[in-house]
């Protein structure tokens, strides 16, 4: 089954000179598969990767996401639509600081409100439990390690079951050791439980284990 | 709580100190308010009631005719020329003849609260060889009583006493000053035709117009009819007071069809009270809402800061899915939670400070403490303006963290 097609995709910068960053890029990616992107500076991957999370709007193509069109729709039906099938993890952790780890983990579930709020704390419980954070569920995520931290956010992109989970640098802030766990969370979400990922990345050895890399020079597949 | 509110909790409560300054900002504004407003509307009441310690809302006195028939009727062709010398206009009646008739078909109208006659005359006064001129005012206490509440402008002796005592007589303290008399002196009363009685003092009244104080005197209404020979349904003024005295004209208005004489609301010749307490008010409002809109500003300035320090996170809130209303809603439940926190507190604090004024000693006339009116008008506008203005304070900030775009924000 296809997670996310794209068909010629075009994105031109404006400001503050006029600019072809991405260049007619056709590319399918299959439910489960655990993709990299990967680039030189400026080659247009992490714009790439915001165009695909609906974020960006402003561009020329097609983008579909689990059969659904995501061209031309409004942006309050964008959110919804990221509310509930796609799952975000940042190079920055971006956990809101004055909230429990556990809290964090249920705010996007919260907003969708397809669950009682007692299913979804049992589910956050469960991820955290998954990755390895018991014993934080109830400090404030500011006061957890920056590998915890990013484990926390991954567990956030999680909860609501997401179609894909999108990363943009997802190690970039990570140690070596953190990396690892990281990744490994990662490779273990795609092959047992079938999870779809993409991830912009620097990282050759992170990239060299995915199932598939795509590559960007200057806008275009490579 | 749906998870926008309790965001927005979580986001005040993070910061205390800056939500108790924005909270006692608007609580400072709506307490201000309601004390300034309490205040003035208590001083245009004394001054109200001071204006009408002497004055009645309607006043029906004999007058000159305004208008004049002519002497001649006109030339009816151009040969002949008419000269009238020194035409003049002359009263030919004094005072109101059938005084008690008015009073009685003045008195069964709807508006009307109370009626009263007077005999007012310019006399000498004499005590010794000290003579002033006054005004004797012949009273019927009863009403007199009831429109002007005269028993509490009394310092000394009793009103009713001059129905009891024919010589009986109540001067203004400022009156019995200047010509050296106290209770139970005698003075005599010297009217312009030359008669001459001797009266008792049995009373001192000061209303706090001084005018008025030094220059009243009072008896009974029948001791001045006899005094000026006049009969028992002679007046010169009848003084009607109304349960409204903004409705004077109306009821003037009203009144004048019933009598040959001139009827007068109180607005013509005291159109300065009136635009004093506007004057008064708008001073009063002026200053309160700049109060508010300065905590206003206030309001603005933590929303802003708050939005500029929490952008990544509306940032990230809006990737994960949040929308833009949501976001409003986010912000803009903090500045309305301060609005009714202020605003409540500022309730309280608005009581306190009207209590505290009301009791601040102020000794002028009939009151003793500084003026002050309860409105719970007031109280409503204070409250309703101080969450507008708070909510225009917030909903700024709350749009523009709305319009954030994640992208750039989380591209760094």
């Amino acid at each position: 089954m296809t997670a996310l097609s794209v068909q010629q995709l075009h994105k031109h910068f404006y400001e503050p000179v006029p600019f072809h960053v991405l260049r007619d890029l056709s590319f399918n990616i299959e439910a489960g598969e655990f993709v990299s992107i990967m680039g030189k500076s400026g080659s247009g991957k992490s714009t790439l990767l915001y165009l695909l999370s609906t974020l960006d709007t402003d561009y020329e193509g097609q983008i579909t996401i689990n059969g659904t069109s995501l061209t031309g729709l409004a942006q309050n039906q964008l959110a919804r639509f990221r509310n509930e099938h796609i799952g975000f993890v940042f190079q920055f952790h971006f956990l809101l600081p004055e909230f429990s780890v556990l809290e964090n983990v249920m705010l996007p579930a919260l907003k969708l409100r397809k669950q009682s709020r007692e299913r979804i704390e049992a589910r956050a419980l469960e991820l955290l439990y998954l990755l390895d954070l018991k014993g934080q569920e109830y400090k404030k995520a500011s006061r957890i390690s920056g590998g915890q931290q990013q484990r926390v956010a991954i567990a956030r992109a999680l909860i609501n079951e997401p179609a894909i989970i999108m990363g943009d640098e997802p190690t970039g802030n990570l140690d070596s050791v953190n990396t690892k766990i990281v990744f490994d969370i990662f490779r273990q979400l795609a092959r047992e439980r079938g999870q779809t990922i993409i991830a912009v990345t620097h990282d050759d050895e992170f990239a060299a284990n995915c199932d598939r890399i795509i590559e960007l020079s200057d806008g275009m597949l490579v | 709580m749906n998870i926008n509110q309790r965001i927005a909790t979580v986001l005040l409560t993070s910061r205390i100190r800056q939500l108790l300054v924005a909270v006692l900002s608007v609580t400072f504004g709506i307490s201000m308010y309601i004390a300034m407003n309490g205040f003035m509307a208590g001083v245009n009441n004394v001054q109200t009631e001071m204006t009408f310690t002497a004055m009645p809302h309607l006043k029906v006195y004999n007058d000159l005719a305004n208008e004049v028939e002519a002497i001649l009727p006109p030339p009816s062709d151009s040969q002949t020329v008419l000269i009238v010398n020194n035409a003049r206009n002359i009263r030919y009646t004094e005072g109101i003849r059938n005084a008690t008739a008015i009073k009685t078909a003045v008195r069964d109208l709807d508006r009307v609260m109370g009626v009263t006659t007077q005999l007012n005359e310019n006399v000498f006064i004499r005590n010794g060889v000290s003579r002033v001129s006054a005004t004797l005012s012949g009273i019927q206490t009863q009403s007199e009583d009831q429109l002007f509440r005269t028993t509490e402008y009394l310092t000394e002796g009793d009103l009713f006493e001059l129905d009891r005592r024919a010589n009986g007589i109540i001067l203004g303290t400022g009156l019995a000053r200047r010509i050296g008399v106290g209770m139970g002196n005698n003075v005599t009363v010297s009217t312009s035709e030359g008669l001459s009685k001797t009266f008792k003092v049995i009373g001192l009244i000061e209303t706090g117009a001084q005018s008025a104080d030094r220059t009243r005197a009072l008896v009974s209404l029948q001791t001045a009819q006899q005094l000026f020979s006049k009969n028992k349904n002679y007046a010169t003024e009848v003084l009607v007071n109304l349960h409204d005295f903004d409705e004077a004209r109306e009821v003037a208005a009203q009144i004048a069809p019933l009598t040959t004489y001139k009827v007068e609301a109180w607005q013509e010749g005291n159109g300065q009270r009136d635009s004093a307490n506007v004057l008064r008010n708008s001073i009063a409002i002026a200053v309160s809402l700049t109060i508010l809109i300065v905590a206003g500003f206030g309001i603005y300035n933590i929303m802003n800061m708050t939005v500029n320090e929490k952008i990544k996170e509306i940032a990230i809130l809006k990737a994960m899915g949040f929308n833009g209303g949501d976001v409003i809603e986010i912000f803009l439940a903090q500045s309305v939670a301060i609005g009714l926190l202020g605003g409540f507190t500022g309730l309280g604090l608005g009581y306190l400070i009207v209590c505290i004024i009301d009791r601040v000693p102020f000794d002028l006339g009939s009151i003793s403490t500084l003026p002050m009116q309860y409105s719970a008008t007031d109280y409503l506008l204070a409250f309703s303006f101080g969450l507008i203005i708070t909510f225009l304070a917030g909903y700024l900030p709350a749009r523009k963290a709305s319009k954030i775009d994640p992208v750039a924000i989380l591209r760094g």
